[in-house]
């Protein structure tokens, strides 16, 4: 039995026809990988999308009561010793008299 | 040929056939049992597992946010936990609810509770809640202390950042989350969402493993209302004051925009807090702008005088004796509040006369004076968008009585609401149109500017009508007659006063000392920006009148809301010329 001697061209493409499935197998590996780690990282991303939208709410809703007029109007009147203006005290701006007047 | 016996291989085979059927009879034994648990007992069976070993909970929706006119919030759903229960068959019952027990003070749970727990727990319930609507803050206390049974659904709370303002529109929900009065209630699908739903696995000795949701639950719209949130504090800080002043049981104002039919402000006298729904008292939940019948009194003479003027059947400058300050009407003595002399027509309305008034009844006839009651809807509901209206009381025409036409034409015999008063004044401030009023709108307006929106009308009475009956009559209601209390300095007002005795439900007669007094009118006469009806149900001092009462109660509201909306007086208050008007902060 003769062995079959292969020429160094076949060796050099058959290894290089391994390498690149080896290359392209473990591109994949590491792609999948990745997208599934990305994947996760979108996941909390989104979780953390969803909870800071959650707190922007929770704040905007804090803000409203803070605001809100009975609060002010008890803080201005009770700490600041605010009063309602008199009637003779209000100035209405650009006030001109239309024509013929 | 002797025959060779094995008297040992006998016996094996007898063994053996023993054996094969004693496994024969075992399989056939199991065969039975499988057939008895798979096809006679299996609907049975397959129901107690999936109840031991799957739960199928509800997940409710976020709820659509409510927003005010200019897009602050009144409403709106926040996360928050809620603790439940899972029992285990395999864990003696003291021990279980023990840790029940152990959460009692995190959670605050009261005696009832903690009570009801325990109850679920004896009856066998496999999903029992603790405590719902707990903040996370609770939730993650609770959680570290990883007691087995004890877990959390994450749920939505209402939250009211704005307190008890506008209680009574917006309403209130119940623990699931579901409208039980005001918007909440009249547009709760909208704003409910669709529910979703979650899956909890468990082990054979009920302890949960897996959790996921199977349905995600669709979160519910977002409403806007018509309300501006600073002319309904205004509204309600002011009625508060004058039912409180005035020892009244309760009051309601309504601030509205004539031309749309907007409804600005409903505030109504008692509130309550509607994130602590319901309120402790029912009185207090009622919304007395749809859900208060009064008889009307004298704010009624404004369709009297409409029908009087609309089939020209009484000139403004007719004369009406009203000197002796009384009349007869079908054996009864109906008065006025004093001796006026001889009066023109306008007179009459201008200064509430009571026996002018009743003359000109008489002129108008019953036919066309219920025609006109009827154009102008009363006795039916005026269709806003809020549950519960009342339609008020109208009495068909066959039911008339000899008293029924002076009584309804000084505002006896017919019940009505406050918000039906508001749309017959807005027929004249509108002249002659009527616009139904509305709660919500289409979108915020965020420049928080009054701008009206296009509403539908119907023309219920002729232009010259209405610009007749505001010049001549109910602008000096509040110049010369009973309503000079709502006089506004700068400002051109027309409106109408009323004052009505209160029936004593035990006998059925009128009360000579309770009164229902109210005040309707609009502001600027020209173009009008608000009206405004004030209703003050049984004031209990020497003032009882509307002109009185409910008068000076308009002027304060409408004096800062028309400075809120920066809109300057028509009359320069010292000149008393007619001035200029106030660019907008857009347009400078």
């Amino acid at each position: 039995m003769v062995r079959k001697k292969y020429q160094k061209k076949e060796i050099i493409l058959a290894a290089t026809c391994l390498l690149l499935a080896v290359a392209t197998l473990t591109f994949y590996i590491w792609h999948q990988a990745a997208l599934i780690n990305l994947g996760y990282q979108i996941g909390k991303l989104e979780t953390d999308i969803l909870r800071l939208e959650e707190d922007i709410k929770k704040l905007e809703t804090h803000k409203t009561a803070l605001l809100s007029l009975d609060r002010v109007d008890k803080i201005a009147r009770d700490k600041l010793s605010l009063v309602e203006p008199k009637e003779e005290q209000i100035i209405y701006e650009d006030f001109k008299a239309p024509d013929g007047q | 040929m002797n025959e060779i016996y094995f008297p040992e291989e006998n016996r094996l085979g007898k063994r053996t056939i023993l054996l094969t059927f004693f496994f024969f009879l075992w399989f056939f034994g199991l065969t039975l049992r499988l057939i008895e648990l798979q096809v006679i007992e299996h609907s049975r069976l397959k129901a107690a597992v999936l109840k031991q070993n799957q739960l199928k909970p509800e997940i409710n929706p976020e709820r659509g946010t409510i927003y005010d006119r200019s897009g602050k919030i009144m409403a709106r759903s926040l996360p928050v936990f809620s603790a439940f229960f899972l029992p285990s068959d395999e864990e003696p019952f003291e021990q279980q609810f023990a840790r029940v027990r152990q959460v009692r003070k995190i959670l605050e749970l009261s005696d009832k509770e903690l009570q009801n727990i325990r109850i679920k727990m004896e009856e066998g319930a496999p999903f029992i809640w603790v405590k719902r609507k707990i903040s996370p803050e609770k939730a993650e206390f609770v959680r570290r202390l990883n007691l087995s049974g004890i877990d959390f659904q994450e749920e939505h709370k209402r939250s009211y950042p704005l307190g008890a303002l506008a209680a009574h529109v917006l309403g209130g929900v119940n623990i699931d989350d579901k409208g039980a009065g005001g918007v909440e209630f009249q547009h709760n699908s909208r704003l409910q969402g669709e529910k979703g739903q979650s899956l909890i696995l468990r082990d054979a000795r009920k302890r949960p493993y897996h959790l996921e949701v199977l349905k995600e639950p669709t979160p519910g719209q977002d409403l806007v209302l018509t309300i501006d949130e600073t002319i309904q504090y205004i509204a309600e800080r002011e009625l508060a004051k004058a039912v409180e002043a005035s020892g009244a049981a309760g009051g309601t104002v309504i601030v509205s925009q004539p031309s749309s039919g907007e409804i600005l402000a409903m505030a109504s006298y008692p509130t309550y807090d509607p994130n602590f729904y319901p309120p402790s008292s029912p009185e207090a939940e009622r919304n007395r702008a749809i859900q208060f019948n009064f008889e009307p009194g004298s704010t009624f003479k404004i369709i009297t005088a409409v029908a009087a003027r609309e089939l020209e059947l009484v000139g403004f400058n007719e004369i009406f004796d009203c000197s002796s300050g009384r009349i007869r009407v079908a054996g009864w003595t109906i008065y006025d509040y004093k001796k006026m002399g001889v009066l023109t027509f306008s007179d009459v309305i201008i200064h509430s006369s009571n026996v002018g008034t009743i003359q000109v009844s008489y002129h108008i006839g019953p036919e066309n004076l219920f025609k006109m009651i009827n154009k102008f809807r009363f006795g039916q509901k005026t269709g806003i968008e809020l549950p519960g209206e009342e339609n008020g009381i109208l009495h068909p025409l066959k039911a008339w009585t000899r008293t029924s036409l002076p009584a309804h034409a000084i505002g006896y015999e017919i019940s009505v609401t406050a918000i039906q008063i508001l749309q017959a004044m807005n027929v004249i401030a509108n002249r002659g149109c009527l616009v139904p009023p509305r709660i919500t709108r289409e979108r915020p307006d965020p420049a928080g500017l009054i701008e009206a929106s296009a509403s539908p009308f119907e023309r219920i009475i002729a232009e010259k009508t209405a610009n007749s009956l505001i010049d001549r009559i109910f602008e000096k209601v509040v110049l010369d007659g009973t309503g000079q209390a709502a006089q506004l300095n700068g400002y051109t007002v027309a409106g109408k006063t009323g004052t009505a005795q209160k029936i004593d439900p035990a006998t059925g007669n009128y009360m000579a000392t309770r009164h229902v007094a109210s005040f309707v009118g609009f502001v600027p006469v020209e173009k009008p920006v608000i009206s405004m009806i004030v209703v003050i149900d049984d004031p209990r001092t020497d003032l009882h009148y509307g002109g009185q009462v409910a008068a000076p109660v308009f002027r304060e509201i409408a004096s800062r809301i028309l400075l809120y909306l920066r809109q300057p007086p028509s009359i320069d208050p010292a000149k008393k010329v007619v001035t200029a008007q106030l660019k907008r902060e857009s347009e400078r």
